[in-house]
């Protein structure tokens, strides 16, 4: 009897087993990588309407982006006129700024990747950059409605505030929908939400973005892009020249 | 001698006055002591916090890191630890490797220097460790230290990563270390500043694998000559600082604090003279009529105002004698006793680029007694000479027909 029981429940665990290998389930390191594709986009340059809210008030940008979809990218302000003409780079953790009234390019410390981007929501490390991957150990957390779910936790040591990242993405493409930050107590302190995605040969890019400071009501910056041309960015772009020169 | 034993009768004749005279020339001394005894009790509580918990008693570093706090700047070599331990002032040695730095939480981000300290070797040279009012101390790499206030600034409790990020030699680097302890020391700048990290992660983030200086503790009171007879044994590319040469611009401040004091401790002085000497001339005034009739009797207008002279150096003395027990008493008792601190600890918080503790003690210097009786000398002097002149002039018939 205690032989059939476990005969059973061999059969059981195998037959268990080989149905999980008709659908194997998907590298979740693999799929947060799809995920920083599609929402890197590849290297190009595009046109952001950046619109910063704040309690009482609401901030228009406009900056022209050179990214290589990895770490290096440069953003130059075009509007409005009080901020144009500055721009920014970052190559790997490098960071610099450029002011104009100054005409001096200036190295900004390694804390400023997580500093707030012209007073906005967004860090410069949003900009460009691929920290999640490196930071955080990634888990499917669950696939519903067509919509996959990462839980991305800190690696020891990890450089991150964070206790926990939710990352929402389309099952089928990997598109991303939603990244909600979360504090070490568990409760969701920002909230980056993807939209009107478009597609950038077999990536879907997303070209809005809003953030949301979910500790603070009123603070919100949407990211919008328009002229998008993909495809190689020289590597005269990413030098300190073309910082105050800015790269056409 | 028969001049005395008037002056003596004379000054307990009028007790209501004399008390007033003595009590008016014991608040002289009394308010010298106190003001002498917190002015440098304010100035050794700087100096002590400074030692005890921003930064040592001695430090020994490059004079270059010195003049600007850059990790490049550190030691070359830790080799010297093994002769520090052999001076004899000498306690303890603890490296430590400081970097300027940013904290991070997820809900915001505050500047610092954070200090990379091997957490046993710390516990000798600092008071720092000591004060851990929640968790504990430094064990091993990955954890961090922070100073309450800051620690609260940051919403980031016992438990839970911070990151530290900063650009040392070694380029741009950060780490996320998990808060083991918080620190309250009274000290604004430890308690609102503080970021102490493990020796092995400020290498690993600075890419230096020496130290920014050695820390070294010495008895207390012992600092600046100790630092001075360390610099003539260091090699020329070292040099020790004890807490004064640390304090930077604070160091004049307190410096410039001394030197007005003076000219304040002299219109202290000039006030109570006059206080002596306004008591002095009314009851003069008040006993016309009474030296009218001693002069009458015989006694010669000079000796009449020595006789005023003795009472005023009878009641000085004695109001010198009765301030200086008082203010000894007082400034004693709060160099033992912390009322000081409960009184100004309010004030701690908004000094914040001053070291201090909210335990602020007087100091007792025989000095003291020497600036109070400058005091009361000022005071005698003028109470003695100008109603003595008056006394002088004085026409014994004219004098006994005022009323």
């Amino acid at each position: 009897m205690v032989r059939t029981v476990w005969t059973l429940g061999i059969l059981a665990a195998l037959l268990a087993s080989s149905a999980g290998a008709g659908a194997p389930a998907p590298d979740p390191q693999a799929v947060l990588r799809a995920i920083e594709d599609n929402h890197r986009g590849g290297s190009g340059r595009f046109t952001i309407a950046l619109t910063v809210v704040r309690p009482g008030r609401q901030t228009e940008y406009v900056l022209d982006i050179w990214s290589d979809g990895e770490d290096r990218a440069l953003a130059v302000v075009r509007a409005p006129a009080r901020d144009a003409g500055q721009a920014f780079l970052r190559v790997g953790d490098n960071l610099w700024l450029y002011n104009p009234r100054l005409k001096r390019a200036l190295r900004l410390p390694p804390s400023g990747r997580s500093e707030s981007f012209l007073g906005s929501d967004i860090s410069y490390s949003d900009l460009a950059g691929r920290d999640a991957e490196q930071d955080y150990t990634p888990r499917i957390a669950g696939t519903a409605e067509g919509v996959i779910t990462l839980e991305l936790r800190p690696k020891p040591g990890a450089p991150t505030p964070y206790g926990k990242l939710l990352v929402r993405a389309q099952a089928a493409t990997y598109a991303p929908l939603e990244w909600t930050f979360y504090d070490q107590r568990d409760r969701a302190v920002k909230r980056v939400t993807f939209s009107d995605h478009t597609r950038v040969g077999a990536r879907l890019f997303p070209t809005r973005t809003v953030v949301e400071d979910l500790l603070r009501e009123g603070y919100r910056t949407t990211a919008s892009l328009r002229d998008l041309r993909f495809g190689a960015v020289p590597e005269t772009c990413f030098t300190l020249q073309a910082l105050e020169q800015g790269c056409e | 001698m028969t001049l005395w034993r008037l002056a003596w009768r004379n000054v307990w004749r009028h007790r209501r006055r004399t008390v007033l005279l003595i009590l008016v020339v014991a608040y002289a001394a009394f308010a010298t002591i106190l003001y002498w005894g917190i002015n440098d009790g304010y100035a050794a509580s700087v100096l002590n916090a400074q030692a005890r918990f921003v930064g040592a008693p001695v430090l020994i570093m490059t004079p270059d890191y010195r003049d600007d706090p850059d990790p490049e700047h550190a030691l070359p070599d830790l080799a010297l630890t093994a002769a520090l331990r052999e001076v004899p002032r000498v306690r303890g040695i603890a490296p430590r490797l400081e970097f300027p730095a940013l904290i991070r939480s997820a809900y915001t981000a505050e500047s610092a220097v954070a200090r990379g300290i091997e957490p046993q070797r710390e516990r000798e040279v600092s008071a720092v460790p000591a004060h851990i009012v929640a968790g504990r101390m430094l064990q091993r790499p990955g954890e961090l230290v922070l100073g309450r206030a800051l620690a609260e600034r940051l919403d980031v409790r016992l438990g839970e990563r911070a990151v530290v990020d900063t650009a040392g030699p070694a380029g741009p680097r950060a780490a996320g270390l998990v808060l083991v302890g918080l620190v309250e020391t009274g000290v604004s700048q430890v308690d609102e500043r503080l970021v102490l990290v493990d020796l092995a992660d400020a290498r690993r983030l600075t890419g230096v694998d020496t130290a920014t200086a050695l820390a070294l503790d010495v008895p207390r009171g012992e600092e600046e000559a100790a630092a001075a007879e360390l610099r003539r044994f260091l090699p020329p590319v070292v040099a020790a600082y004890g807490p004064a040469e640390m304090l930077g611009a604070i160091r004049q401040d307190l410096e410039s604090n001394r030197v007005a004091a003076i000219p304040i401790a002299f219109l202290f002085a000039l006030v109570a003279a006059a206080a002596v000497t306004s008591t002095t001339t009314v009851s003069v005034i008040e006993r016309t009529r009474e030296f009218g009739m001693i002069a009458a009797v015989g006694l010669a207008p000079v000796r009449l105002a020595r006789v005023v002279v003795l009472e005023s150096v009878i009641t000085t003395v004695l109001g010198w004698i009765v301030g200086l027990a008082a203010g000894y008493g007082a400034v004693g008792l709060l160099a033992r006793i912390n009322l000081l601190g409960a009184a100004f600890g309010g004030f701690v918080g908004a000094w914040s680029s001053v070291p201090l503790t909210r335990e602020i003690y007087t100091a007792v210097r025989p000095a003291y007694a020497l600036y109070a009786s400058m005091t009361v000398f000022v005071g005698a002097v003028l109470a003695a000479l100008i109603p003595a002149r008056r006394v002088r002039r004085l026409r014994p018939a004219q004098a006994m027909r005022i009323e």
